[in-house]
């Protein structure tokens, strides 16, 4: 920690110490030690020290002790030469200013009984709010824990102007956070700068004036403590929980506007104990992560233009779009709604021109969130009936995003889109189509709406994983082009990451209990080179469900020490599905349809059995609607295999798994398998090719019979038999 | 040899929740065995049963079913009251249907002085319970919440998409949630995890399995409330042990056969009786599913579930 | 345990003849172990092979029947404590009871009332099917000539109920064609009753009271090789009687105890003297494990309801019940009345029908066949696709029966509309409300 900034503090909060015990030798020797003495109708007596150290100050005499802790919490001063403050004692300081701020605010509501409001407004020429009572704690403490007010901007001090300070108390106002001010810059003050610029002040505008000078920011302090005990039903005296409890719930910071004094230090230090960071306007030294704040601690020099932004982005608070600004209707009625040719305003893609979407993850300083940009003819510039080539790139940034999920986010464009009236959005990356209808641009309805729409919706549903999000949308060739070709380079290396990546080099594999409601004991199991067996979530899929909804039918399994690597059995994953079955499996093989196979839903893709005369396995999907070799269409291997039931013998499987490398590698893999109906060879044609070269079979794909070839096992056997099917001569599947 | 029947061995314990404040507080939970089974564990505290009161004048009712509340039917209050003093009700549930936006759409702020009223005027646990559009309910049971303040409500239903909101009104003003979930175990278990998490505590928290009447998906529910209670009591699954609601009354008299006269339904015996046995029917199988609180209509349904559970209960 | 189906595969000769009616032993082995098929089909499978499979898939609770033909009532054959863990096999009898010494036109009024209790649902027949003649004069010669007279009348699963082995024989001379329950032999008169069951080749019920009396005389009658049992344990109230239930069917299921592995009995109408809280009795006791449920009354609103507690318990968690696909009319729609379409899941169907009922606007509901599945579901599976949902509605005849061309599709399958207008080009698709609730207000504001 900055050896300046800790210098500054402690000295600061040895000069709030001293002039606490200086108010307080006054009063006590005017009223005596059982004068009553606290904050207006709270049952939380001094909040911040009934809070952090369980004492109830109700009288005069109850304060001795809390300014002994004082003295006792506050590190010698620093000299020049010895090179030792650090983190702790600083803190500490902090700590003890909060303590020493709180007594003397009592004392002047001892001593001046009107010198606040005492409720929730300005009255007259009185701005000065003082310390919420418990039912503004109530009623704006529930906005805290509900996420309509995801917290507070602490602001000490003024900007130059009051337009500027009109400017950020907008800004934060957007953003639903409360404004808490107090202290002066060079005798200016926001709350009364903002007076001056005639935007209304108070709780219920959320321009909280608590007080004039800088000692008012324990009323902040003590709300946010306070909340903690009310509401996270923190015992007093929990420090730890108290603490922890705001730096992980309530998104505040301290904001101290012109320069920073040593008792301006001793108050951040002091915040910073809560998990609030400090963004400063004044060039002071940085304190970058540390570990008691979520991410920065102390971020300074920041323009006032970017200082709500910044502020922002250093809380780690989520942005929340309520409404999607747009002038057609928007909602999953209009889904699927098609646009015909008489109806056409303007086509993209889909053949027609050349059309690209791409999402990608970028850092957050890249990223200007909710920054729409139109290169380009949008519809009003063109004739209707138009094509034009179209290329929309979506930069997204975030604390917790991962380049992973940008194809997950990338696959929703189409849906978000589709919502919307009179838009007609087909297939994704190079391959989408965009239909717009004339009664849509009638309506007002331009593509760079599609940003808003996208910008909107990502942080909606995607909030957990997107901070910031961007949207650039080109209707010009030469641009497209670029897109394009980035596009490609994107593809080809997510294509190369996801192939890389085996059930070896991941330590975590994602389960999913999506369907145990109606399949009670289901457990799914996803790795990397075992797809669910719906083919809806691949490992990819599992991991950004867990980072979006954490409570969510997808859970992280550690796959811990391997038990068997042929059948696919693991440690981890054993102890999951004892636990998510509820107790009726204690095991399951990932790769295996003998011995112990995982149980089945009943959305599989795919069933997979056995055909023991051919000594092989044969896999039908699900739109195969007729006969297959082992006696059984696909309904009716569904009704025998589903529920949620292990069936050895059974299995079922996505179309993606069956050209993995870990595809029934206990039965001896792909090689095993003698029939598909040719649908499904041919859907996967390509990869079972290549599937089959690498195994060293490079006819494995056309010796492979089908429906075409019979659909009993007696039909095929002999097919099998002139083709020399592997199978045939491999060990005995029973 | 005698035989000895095997035990299940229970390793959990239902949690104990107290239902409104005062003299005429009541307790529910405490199960340390499946339903009615005290041969082999404890149900040490009987589940009760709320009385309705409609917020609006009922339409369209089964005549056997208004009758005996046809001279309050205007009044909630006065409603209440005769649950109270005339059929000894022990709880009340405030059925706020006419706050839907697709119908009377009344405004969160009558809502909330009319749940006053009705709450200033009975003294039994007071359940209020919204229209099902999380939308407005969130907001009437906001308001609600904050005019009731202290009277430990217990408000629903409380769902995913607006546990913040309730959830953060009910800490802050000390009622209890009915968390609701569409008949399934993992959604009921990760809105429990989900109102934990906001800060809601566990003294405070019932569960909604969401409960079809007889003969219109009565099914559902039930298998999922066994297995709720299964996994709470067998399997260590801390965050279901918690009592179960259902409000069974308005699904049962909703359905037709509820509703139908002699002449509609001539194979259906007396219409009054049949509307009854619906009830008390539904009510019985929720009951040994693992209901913990019903809310009911019929007086007489009531008094036969009471008059089983004594029976089933008996020392 | 069972056995699963590739371990039954491995005992079959795997010759894929064909002969049991499934095209392979793979196919027919998967049915054996989900209980779908006889072993009996397979001609070739070895006496000891059939000994041992027999063995290990024979359920713990005895299957067995009672009466014969149409109204024969299936009992038994349970393997689960709930009904999420696989379901439950064969719902409960309800029996209704009539005694010799009532007058004749009390007896007769009585069976009317019993033959016209016929509910039809989900394409189902709901209907109590037994009758419990019980002898009360004493009178063996009176007791017989009752018994006939009912079974001229009416043809339903009879119980002969008599404690007196010299009555039952006369009784049995008249209806043992029927197989009827013999009830019950009771420590005093196993060996007697046993015999006479055993002549008869009739199930016979065992009174004791509580389980040990019981399982001394199950003891008893297996010992004399007597395999279709039924259980009366007697309970003294509701409290007893349920923990008998549970006591009964564990004790078979977990701990294989064989004296306890049969369907029970049971009369409601012992633990109370009034009639609605012996209906309340019998539903507790569907729900618990009761073979056959003996009633004082059978009146449609007693019965009505415990039928419907009986299909809810009884239907197959994983088998959703499907109903008819057809156009349903509700509330007497009109030409200009709206058209909705949904799957034909049963709760969907009944869900949706009655929120379309109590809006009290007439309408037109097209059911698709979509084999039991929800809308989502059925969607997803695609059972309920553009195409095959354009087939219905046209063959439906809807179209000559409305004179407008609006089809309301459920709100979850928006996405499907535009393809749907492509397939069915005369109609415009609206997207309806997402849930069933919101019908009501939306059909209020349609028009056509």
């Amino acid at each position: 920690m900055s050896k300046i900034i800790c210098s500054a503090a402690i000295r600061g909060a040895h000069n709030i110490v001293d002039k606490a015990e200086q108010k307080y030798q006054e009063v006590l020797d005017k009223w005596g030690p059982d004068h009553p003495v606290g904050f207006p109708n709270t049952a939380y007596y001094l909040p911040i020290i009934y809070g952090i150290l369980g004492v109830p100050v109700s009288k005069l005499g109850d304060v001795r002790p809390v300014l002994e802790k004082c003295r006792s919490l506050l590190p010698p001063l620093v000299s020049e030469k010895v090179w030792l403050p650090y983190l702790a004692p600083t803190l500490e300081a902090g700590m003890a200013t909060f303590f020493a701020e709180e007594i003397i605010e009592a004392i002047r509501y001892l001593e001046y009984p009107d010198f606040y409001t005492k409720q929730e407004d300005p009255i007259g020429g009185n701005i000065w709010l003082g310390a919420a009572d418990d039912i503004i704690l109530r009623k704006r403490g529930v906005e805290f824990v509900d996420g309509t007010a995801p917290g507070f901007a602490a602001i000490l001090g003024a900007p130059p102007t009051k337009e500027i300070a009109a400017e950020i108390a907008k800004e934060l106002q957007e953003k639903n956070l409360y404004v808490f001010m107090c202290a002066e810059n060079n005798g200016v003050r926001m709350s009364e700068q903002l007076v001056e610029a005639g935007v209304q002040i108070g709780w219920p505008t959320r321009l909280v004036s608590f007080g004039p000078d800088y000692t008012a920011t324990v009323f902040a302090m003590g709300f946010a403590t306070r909340a903690a005990m009310s509401f996270g039903g923190i015992k007093p005296g929990d420090f730890r929980g108290n603490l922890l409890y705001n730096k992980n719930r309530i998104f505040a910071f301290a904001m101290p506007l012109g320069p920073v004094s040593d008792e301006w230090y001793a108050n951040a230090a002091g915040a910073i104990n809560w998990g609030f960071p400090v963004i400063a306007d004044t060039p002071i030294p940085e304190i970058l992560p540390t570990g008691i704040c979520t991410y920065e601690h102390v971020v300074s020099n920041v323009p006032h233009s970017e200082i709500v932004q910044r502020a922002v982005e250093v809380r780690g608070l989520k942005v929340t779009v309520s409404k999607i600004d747009i002038p057609v209707s928007y909602g999953p009625a209009f889904e699927g709604e098609r646009i015909r040719k008489d109806d056409l305003y303007l086509e993209c893609g889909g053949g027609k021109t050349k059309g690209v979407e791409l999402t990608v993850s970028r850092d957050l300083d890249e990223v200007e969130d909710g920054h729409v940009e139109m290169i380009g003819p949008d519809l009003d510039q063109i004739k209707d009936g138009s094509k034009l080539p179209f290329a929309m790139l979506i930069e997204v940034a975030g604390r917790q995003m991962q380049e992973d999920f940008e194809p997950i986010l990338e696959r929703q464009i189409h849906h978000l889109v589709n919502y919307a009236e009179g838009i007609m959005h087909i297939g994704q990356r190079a391959i989408m189509w965009l239909r717009v209808g004339k009664a849509a641009v009638e309506k007002g309805f331009r593509l760079k709406h599609l940003g808003t729409i996208i910008h909107a919706k990502y942080h909606q549903e995607f909030g957990a994983i997107c901070d910031k999000v961007q949207v650039k949308i080109y209707t010009e060739e030469a641009k497209v082009d670029e897109v394009l070709a980035l596009a490609r380079k994107v593809y080809e290396a997510r294509d190369k990451r996801v192939d890389r990546m085996t059930d070896e080099t991941e330590e975590t594999f994602y389960s999913c209990t999506l369907c145990q409601s109606f399949a009670p004991s289901h457990v799914c199991i996803i790795t990397p080179e075992r797809t669910g067996m719906c083919g809806a979530y691949n490992w990819l899929d599992g991991k950004a469900s867990y980072e979006i909804n954490p409570t969510g039918p997808n859970q992280p399994i550690v796959k811990g020490e391997c038990i068997d690597p042929v059948l696919g059995k693991w440690k981890g994953t054993d102890e999951f599905i004892f636990k998510a079955s509820r107790q009726k499996f204690q095991t399951a093989s990932a790769y295996s349809l003998v011995h112990d196979p995982m149980t089945a839903c009943g959305c599989f893709e795919c069933i997979a059995t056995i055909l023991p005369l051919c000594n092989g396995v044969m896999i039908v999907n699900r739109d195969y609607l007729g006969m297959t070799p082992c006696g059984m269409k696909f309904t009716t291997l569904a009704g025998m295999v589903g529920g949620g039931e292990v069936t050895p013998g059974f299995l079922g499987v996505s179309k993606h798994y069956i050209a993995s490398r870990k595809f029934l590698l206990a039965e001896g893999g792909l090689k095993r398998v003698v029939w598909m109906p040719q649908m499904l060879k041919k859907e996967l044609e390509a990869k079972l090719k290549s599937r089959g070269e690498e195994l060293g079979i490079p006819n494995l794909f056309d010796i492979i019979a089908d429906d075409t070839k019979g659909t009993t096992e007696e039909e095929i056997l002999p097919f099998l038999e002139e083709a020399g099917h592997p199978a045939l001569t491999m060990e005995s599947i029973l | 040899m005698a035989l000895e029947i095997p035990k299940v061995s229970y390793s959990g314990k239902i949690k104990e929740i107290v239902l409104g404040k005062g003299d005429k507080a009541l307790t529910v939970g405490g199960e340390t065995s499946y339903p009615f089974y005290l041969f082999e564990g404890q149900m040490p505290l009987k589940p009760r049963i709320a009385m309705e009161v409609y917020d609006s004048p009922p339409e369209d009712w089964a005549p056997t079913a208004l009758e005996p509340f046809a001279d309050v039917a205007s009044d909630p209050v006065a409603w209440a009251r005769k649950c109270i003093d005339t059929y000894g009700a022990e709880m009340i549930a405030l059925q706020l249907v006419s706050t839907d936006p697709n119908g009377e759409n009344r405004s969160a702020e009558e809502a909330a002085a009319l749940t006053k009223k009705v709450a200033e005027a009975v003294d039994v646990p007071l359940i209020v319970w919204g229209c099902n559009n999380a939308e407005k309910d969130t907001e009437v049971l906001k308001k609600i919440a904050e005019d009731c303040a202290g009277r430990s409500l217990m408000i629903g239903p409380v769902t995913e998409a607006n546990y913040k909101q309730v959830g953060a009104v009910a800490i802050g003003y000390e009622h209890t949630v009915i968390a609701s979930t569409p008949i399934d175990i993992n959604l009921a278990k990760q809105l429990n995890i989900l109102l934990g998490n906001l800060g809601v505590p566990d003294g405070r928290i019932l569960i909604d399995p969401t409960t079809g009447a007889l003969g219109y998906g009565l099914e559902y529910g039930y298998s999922v409330m066994e297995r709720i209670r299964m996994a709470a009591l067998t399997q260590e699954d801390e965050r279901l042990q918690f009592p179960m609601i259902c409000n069974l009354g308005k699904e049962v008299w909703k359905t037709k056969e509820a509703k139908q006269s002699r002449d509609e339904a001539p194979k259906l015996g007396d219409p009054a009786k049949r509307g009854v046995l619906m009830e008390a029917i539904t009510a019985q199988l929720v009951l040994a599913a693992g209901a913990d609180i019903l809310i009911m209509r019929h007086p007489e349904s009531i008094a036969l579930i009471q008059d089983m559970l004594n029976d089933l209960l008996a020392a | 345990m069972a056995l699963s189906g590739i371990e039954i595969f491995k005992k079959l000769p795997k010759t894929n003849c064909g002969e049991c009616g499934v095209p392979t032993c793979l196919a027919f082995a998967m049915k054996l172990a989900t209980g779908q098929a006889e072993l009996s089909a397979c001609p070739y499978v070895s006496d000891e092979v059939r000994a041992e499979i027999d063995e290990a898939s024979a359920p713990p609770i005895r299957t067995l029947t009672i009466g014969t033909g149409d109204r024969a009532v299936k009992l038994g054959g349970e393997t689960v404590m709930f009904r999420h863990e696989k379901r439950f096999e064969n719902p409960p009898g309800l029996a209704l009871m009539l005694s010799d010494t009532m007058d004749d036109s009390v007896v007769n009024e009585k069976l009317s009332k019993f033959k016209d209790l016929e509910f039809e649902r989900v394409g189902l027949i709901l209907r109590p099917q037994m009758l419990a003649l019980k002898e009360e004069s004493g009178d063996a010669g009176k007791f017989a000539a009752f018994v006939k007279r009912v079974i001229d009348q009416i043809d339903a699963g009879i119980i002969l109920m008599s404690d007196k082995p010299e009555v039952m024989a006369e009784a049995l001379k008249i209806c043992k064609d029927k197989k009827p329950l013999i009830y019950a032999a009771t420590k005093d008169t196993a060996e007697a009753m046993g015999n006479l069951a055993k002549e008869a080749a009739c199930p016979l019920a065992v009174k004791g009271s509580g389980l040990d009396e019981v399982m001394a005389i199950t003891d008893k009658l297996m010992g004399m090789g007597l395999k279709d049992l039924v259980i009366d344990s007697q309970p003294v109230n509701v409290k007893k009687a349920l923990e008998d239930q549970v006591g009964i069917r564990r004790s078979a299921l977990v701990k294989k105890v064989k004296q306890l592995g049969f369907p029970t009995i049971t009369f409601p109408g012992q633990l109370t003297d009034s009639k609605m809280k012996e209906a309340l009795i019998a539903s507790l006791l569907i729900a618990k494990y009761a073979g056959i449920i003996v009633l004082s009354e059978m009146e449609g609103h007693n019965v009505f309801p415990l039928l419907l507690d009986s299909l809810n318990i009884y239907t197959d968690p994983q088998r959703p019940m499907a109903v008819e696909e057809k156009v349903y009319e509700i509330g007497g729609p009109r030409e200009d009345s709206p058209v909705l379409i949904t799957s034909n899941f049963s709760l969907t169907y009944f869900i949706v029908s009655g929120e379309v009922e109590s809006s009290r606007v007439p309408a037109w509901l097209l059911i698709k066949d979509t084999e039991g599945l929800s809308v989502l579901t059925a969607w997803a599976a695609g059972k309920f696709a553009a195409d095959t949902v354009a087939m219905f509605v046209k063959k439906s005849g809807i179209a000559d029966r409305v004179k407008h061309r609006k089809l309301v599709i459920p709100g979850y399958l928006a996405g499907m509309s535009g393809e749907l207008e492509e397939e069915l080009p005369d109609w415009q698709i609206l997207v309806g409300p997402r849930e069933a609730a919101h019908l009501p207000a939306y059909l209020k504001q349609w028009s056509a």
